[in-house]
């Protein structure tokens, strides 16, 4: 499973980030979700979801013992992971990095993107 | 939880900050928002209270849910408006509540003045007064991206005014983003007036929720069913700006200053479909699932490289059909610089018309305008609004909205089509009579949003309506029968929503299937673990709107301000779809009667004794 982005349809509201958060955490907090929408609200460029790909390949994680299938269930990474990967698809408050674990199997965010920005492949 | 957040009183003359928790009795009884912004604002509010004197407290209020995952995240900024000399109050879109409450802080009060320009800075808990010299003279864009800059972070949210709010011009706003802004009743020119440019706002803070496993599975499905009713559909795509052509074929429109309400087979040049063209994708206020705002550029011509969010249906209404002007770039040129220099579109259309008018009629001339007004006449329309929010030339004198009657003459009062000091909006509301009357009764002056009882434009059956409004409604827009009871049931729900944050659209407004008291329950229960019935919600709306009304009445506002511009009740519509109609004052009479009764005021329009001691309140 993976979630796939049309960032043309983003509007930005940002309800992907605060169900993401309150899914895992039980608080509502955009920092600490998986999902991020970058925006720059002062131009009129479009907004950008930006979330873990669910590389193949998880540059992510070499020169770790961790095992990736496990690991990619999980949803609190440590930081240093997020340094490699390519795409900036970690998200990083405090000293934790946010992983898109797919809620196992059954994403919250995609349930309230009512743009169909992001969607399941 | 959203009832941990903090109040913090920022007294600029005394450079104290105070900050407070808001006690769980005072959210029981107003909620948020708009709520706890006029229980704030009545403990200062006398009929001598200069709007322009520091003691004039400017207050930043997030809704109760604000910030959560909720329906819209609005904020509401009140304070005694310089526009009207009454009651101001005005709602904002957009990121910034939200982010203020991530900071800790659910209101803000601003009182005293500094004496050199400060903008302040919110983050996390914490609150700091700096100079603002460097932003000075810039406008609302340039302010925003000066401060991210500053502040070395592109998350930070901002709430600012531009040289109109600089400048005091009466009709200034605050605002924020691209487009969100606290357009009506002058909230920037009392910003302007405490030497306050910005502020600037950053959160991270957890929202911790009461329940939070049962708040999300009824939060999607709620969404889920709002998200697909056909209006919600229709603005998802469209915008505010598909009320136009709407309003435009029943003759509901402001055409030079409500002298005609259509422009016929002419309407499709300002219609939505027509906006669709420089349209490049549809935008959401943060926490709302429809996505109404559209993100546009024009891309060649005169107006070539204007970009901006919306424009709405209001400002192209009072910006474009209202002066006769047909010319949606020029009228979304006219809005976008409205933006920037922080004037309020509505009022700014609004005070331009009625000049025109004035000109027209010969009851002011070039001595006074130093240039010919002509209905539609582009270069005049922009060349206005220049120097109405640099206060130069003409500008100056209609910079000062309705007080410019002074300068214009008795004769031009019976022109300015205002309601308790507030200019009426882009629209003419001498057909669908539950318009005219919720313009007539809302208490920020003349104001389409206060009620906006607008169901009955559906023709839904009447038994639909009865049950809605617990009492016999005419589901024909021109009948007067219910129209009472629809101003106030729409009132008392729009406290309510303007206190939680939820916005306008996402109600019932235009769809009798949206969210209303049953939902608004139990979301608050699910967040805060408040056990709020919607019997005890509807209690706050009224209690609310009593509160409000009970200001008034301290200024002397009666029954006879409850009313409409002369206009409407004595010259029938002329031509168009609407032609012939006009307000009966026998009728608009008994719509009034019933509109008291229900909130139970008197025949004055002031609150019961036994009303006020219902709902707690002291006169």
């Amino acid at each position: 499973m993976k979630i796939t982005v049309d960032r043309k349809r983003c509007s930005g509201c940002h309800l992907c980030e605060l169900v993401c958060s309150l899914f895992h955490g039980g608080s509502v907090n955009p920092e600490k979700s998986a999902i991020r929408i970058k925006k720059d609200d002062l131009t009129t460029s479009m907004n950008m979801p930006i979330l873990c790909r669910q590389c193949k390949e998880m540059k992510c994680l070499p020169g770790e013992k961790a095992e990736g299938e496990r690991e990619k269930k999980k949803f609190i990474w440590d930081k240093s992971r997020a340094e490699r990967c390519p795409f900036g698809a970690l998200p990083v408050f405090g000293n934790k990095a946010y992983h898109c674990d797919l809620c196992q199997e059954k994403p919250q965010c995609v349930k309230v993107c009512t743009t169909q920005a992001i969607s399941v492949r | 939880m959203p009832l941990d957040r903090k109040i913090a009183f920022i007294n600029l003359t005394a450079e104290k900050i105070k900050v407070k928790p808001i006690p769980v009795a005072l959210r029981k009884k107003f909620l948020g928002g708009r709520g706890i912004n006029m229980h704030l604002l009545s403990r200062h509010y006398t009929p001598s209270l200069d709007p322009f004197s520091p003691d004039n407290p400017l207050i930043f209020g997030a809704g109760l849910l604000t910030g959560c995952l909720s329906f819209g995240s609005r904020l509401s900024i009140t304070a005694k408006s310089p526009e009207s000399g009454h009651l101001g109050d005005s709602n904002m879109g957009g990121d910034f509540g939200a982010e203020l409450v991530k900071a800790g802080f659910s209101h803000v009060v601003i009182s005293g003045k500094s004496p050199n320009p400060v903008y302040i800075v919110i983050q996390d808990n914490q609150i700091e007064i700096r100079d603002a010299k460097k932003l000075t003279g810039l406008d609302t864009l340039e302010t925003q991206k000066k401060l991210r800059s500053a502040l070395k972070d592109d998350k930070v949210q901002i709430a600012c005014i531009g040289p109109a709010g600089e400048n005091l011009v009466r009709f200034a706003a605050i605002r924020s983003g691209m487009k969100s802004s606290a357009g009506r009743t002058g909230m920037g020119a009392v910003m302007g007036s405490k030497n306050v440019k910005a502020l600037a706002v950053r959160g991270t803070r957890d929202i911790k929720l009461s329940d939070p496993k049962k708040y999300l599975p009824y939060y999607l499905a709620t969404m889920k069913s709002l998200a697909g009713t056909k209006w919600a559909q229709a603005l998802g795509k469209y915008g505010t700006p598909l009320l136009f052509s709407r309003a435009n074929a029943l003759g509901i429109l402001s055409i030079r200053n409500n002298q005609s309400t259509s422009v016929g087979d002419q309407g499709y040049r300002l219609a939505a479909e027509a906006l669709e063209l420089y349209s490049t994708g549809m935008l959401a206020c943060f926490s709302c699932p429809v996505h109404c705002r559209h993100r546009f550029v024009i891309e060649k011509g005169q107006y070539q490289g204007t970009r901006g969010e919306g424009p709405e249906y209001g400002s192209i209404g009072s910006l474009g059909s209202k002066l006769g002007n047909l010319d949606l770039e020029n009228s979304m040129y006219a809005i976008e610089l409205c933006n920037r220099y922080g004037l309020d579109t509505i009022s700014t259309g609004s005070y331009i018309a009625w000049a025109m008018e004035l000109y027209q009629r010969g009851i002011i001339d070039q001595k006074v305008t130093k240039r010919p007004l002509v209905w539609g006449d582009r270069e005049t329309i922009t060349d206005v609004i220049h120097q109405i929010a640099h206060r130069k030339g003409f500008g100056n004198i209609l910079a000062e909205g309705p007080f410019a009657q002074k300068v214009f003459g008795a004769a031009s009062r019976d022109y300015l089509m205002e309601i308790k000091n507030s200019p009426i909006e882009m629209t003419d509301e001498r057909l669908p009579k539950s318009f005219a009357l919720g313009m007539a009764t809302a208490s920020r002056g003349a104001c389409h949003m206060r009620s906006r009882a607008s169901i009955d434009v559906l023709g839904l059956p009447e038994e639909v309506l009865k049950k809605l409004y617990g009492g016999p409604v005419s589901n024909d827009l021109a009948s007067y029968t219910g129209k009472g009871r629809m101003v106030w049931w729409h009132e008392v729900l729009n406290a309510v929503s303007d206190s939680l944050g939820i916005c306008r659209f996402l109600t019932v407004f235009s769809s009798p299937h949206a969210l209303q008291y049953r939902e608004f329950s139990r979301l608050i229960t699910l967040a805060t673990g408040l056990d709020l019935s919607p019997k005890v919600l509807k209690q706050i709306g009224e209690r609310i709107c009593a509160l409000e009304k009970i200001m008034l009445v301290k200024d002397g506002i009666s029954r006879e301000h409850d009313t409409l511009p002369k206009r409407y009740f004595d010259e029938p519509i002329p031509e168009g779809p609407a032609r012939g109609a006009f307000i009966s004052r026998n009728e608009f009479d008994h719509m009034l009667d019933d509109y008291y009764r229900l909130h139970g005021w008197n025949k004055n329009g002031v609150p019961k004794k036994n009303t006020l001691k219902r709902l707690g309140l002291k006169t």
